[in-house]
């Protein structure tokens, strides 16, 4: 690795506090911290079939840490609340070594297992004629498309067209009157008390000890992805993709049998409020939460599944619960880490509420320029969970092609378990009626 | 109806640097339009004009251009 120091000046800036969503990812980044895990952080991994121009890259680097040095910063509580604190620091590209016989997903992970005091890292692994550029970052700096837009920006020949721009969600809540907020809120909170109300079928029985993060990666041929997405439309409409996986997964940890056997399976996934190929904001989080609930007869036809997670998310949509969540995520954040983490994960029986962590990026291409002109061949997710469930499915699409990763704690969840279940998932995604 | 969902697409779901010069047969799916945010336009057209989009009709056909989708809803709503 190149040891060059991180220190160098760039300007300060007055201290940002946290938006509602960056608040609800740093709860969650402290409870993994409180077992002794490094944190929320995630990795996107793209692999390039040339080394490119690391000078550039790094002088990027330098200019998004000066253009925003949120890229750089700390974290501080300010009274009640918590902000971002700027530290002068640079961001310097880590340069690694893929060793004979060596791959390059270890050295992904030695990354994400490792101890970070910066938000944001970028490191380049060289192996053989190409490598993988891997993207680490805190989740309360920013979200998974966030992460794309960085990457953008650190290609860009126009970096000064990226500007950064205030909270969505404060914008979004700054729409609505008093009384409207209150009514979301109250049917948020009608709404979370019928959530916690099924205990939660979970990936391990573990709750601490000391974990690795490992990781599964799973890239569908173009032909399999396009398969799969007609299945899906055919089997949850246009509107319903990540649906669709999201059955499958249950369905899958149904077949083999869940380690933690409860009444049936709650996945949460976000929804963005950033526009898509919006090129702004830049940083933050901007999103807020929904979730696909599923009892276990539910969940064994597999028809009846999907048509019951359509109907459910249809109906979240029209009662506008996905924008009621953000009034419980606004007034989360007067709230303690660890008070708020209780109302986060833990069901009225005192249960894990998260079957699994799930996150979907959705489409992404880099077009016929690739990245800083050097094709992307592949790309992978990681990311640190809580525990339970130790168990994260992080979903993307690269030119047509589908790409799985499984984030898992190790030994929390047993790894001969997850192979029978991603054998089962394959079979589920690819599954004709 | 047209400059309705014109508005929201545009100001909640896909980003465009110059939403005006977006024709009404220009393919939205191509321009970002992904499937949460499909769910969220249907529940935006549903509520705005009044009518019920059937799921089984959520194909790309209608979604896919601002023509498809008026067509599509005033066909609902003449079945209603």
């Amino acid at each position: 690795m190149d040891t060059a120091s991180r220190g160098g000046a760039v300007k300060q800036a007055s201290p940002l506090p946290f938006n509602p969503a960056d608040y609800f990812t740093f709860v969650l980044d402290q409870e993994i911290r409180n077992i002794g895990l490094p944190g929320g952080y995630c990795g996107f991994a793209l692999e390039l079939a040339e080394q490119p121009d690391l000078e550039r890259l790094q002088q990027r680097l330098d200019l998004l840490v000066e253009y925003f040095p949120i890229a750089s910063a700390r974290i501080e509580r300010q009274g009640k609340r918590y902000a971002w604190v700027t530290t002068s620091q640079r961001i310097v590209l880590e340069r690694h070594q893929c060793r004979q016989g060596e791959q390059a997903q270890g050295i992904q992970l030695a990354i994400l297992n490792r101890q970070e005091s910066l938000p944001l890292t970028l490191h380049w692994i060289a192996s053989g004629t190409g490598g993988t550029l891997l993207l680490n970052w805190n989740h309360p700096l920013l979200d998974a498309r966030g992460v794309k837009i960085v990457l953008d920006f650190l290609a860009s020949d126009r970096p000064e067209s990226f500007k950064e721009s205030p909270s969505l969600i404060e914008a979004k809540l700054a729409q609505w009157s008093f009384w409207k907020k209150c009514c979301l809120f109250f049917k948020a909170k009608r709404h979370n008390r019928v959530v916690n109300s099924m205990d939660s079928c979970l990936p391990t029985q573990e709750e601490q000890g000391p974990q690795t993060l490992q990781v599964k990666v799973r890239h569908f041929s173009e032909e399999e992805s396009r398969q799969i997405a007609k299945l899906a439309q055919q089997h949850t409409g246009l509107a319903g993709r990540t649906l669709y996986y999201l059955g499958c997964f249950m369905r899958a940890v149904e077949q083999v049998g869940p380690p933690v056997a409860k009444d049936g399976y709650c996945i949460p996934y976000a929804f963005n409020l950033r526009r898509q190929n919006a090129p702004t904001p830049v940083f933050g989080n901007h999103v807020g939460c929904l979730f696909a609930r599923a009892a276990r007869d539910q969940v064994r036809d597999r028809q009846g599944l999907f048509e019951h997670l359509l109907a459910q998310h249809r109906q979240v949509v029209r009662e506008e619960l996905d924008l009621a969540y953000l009034t419980l995520m606004w007034l989360g954040q007067w709230l303690s880490p660890a008070r708020y983490a209780k109302i986060l994960r833990k069901q009225h029986s005192g249960g894990e509420l998260s079957s699994l962590w799930f996150s979907d990026i959705g489409d992404l291409s880099w077009g016929k320029k690739g990245f800083l002109g050097t094709a992307v061949t592949g790309m992978s997710l990681l990311c640190w969970m809580t525990l339970p469930p130790g168990l994260a499915l992080l979903a993307g699409q690269l030119n047509g092609r589908l790409t799985l990763s499984y984030n898992y704690l190790s030994p929390a969840v047993d790894e001969a378990w997850l192979d029978v279940v991603i054998a089962q998932m394959d079979v589920e995604l690819l599954a004709e009626a | 109806m047209k400059e309705k969902l014109k508005a929201f697409i545009f100001s909640e779901l896909i980003y465009h640097e110059d939403p005006a010069s977006f024709g009404d047969d220009a393919d939205l799916l191509e321009a970002g339009l992904d499937s949460l945010g499909i769910m969220r336009l249907i529940m935006f057209a549903e509520k705005e004009f009044g009518v019920t989009l059937p799921d089984t009709e959520i194909e790309p056909d209608n979604v896919n251009s601002l023509d498809a989708l008026e067509k599509w809803i005033r066909q609902a709503g003449a079945g209603q």
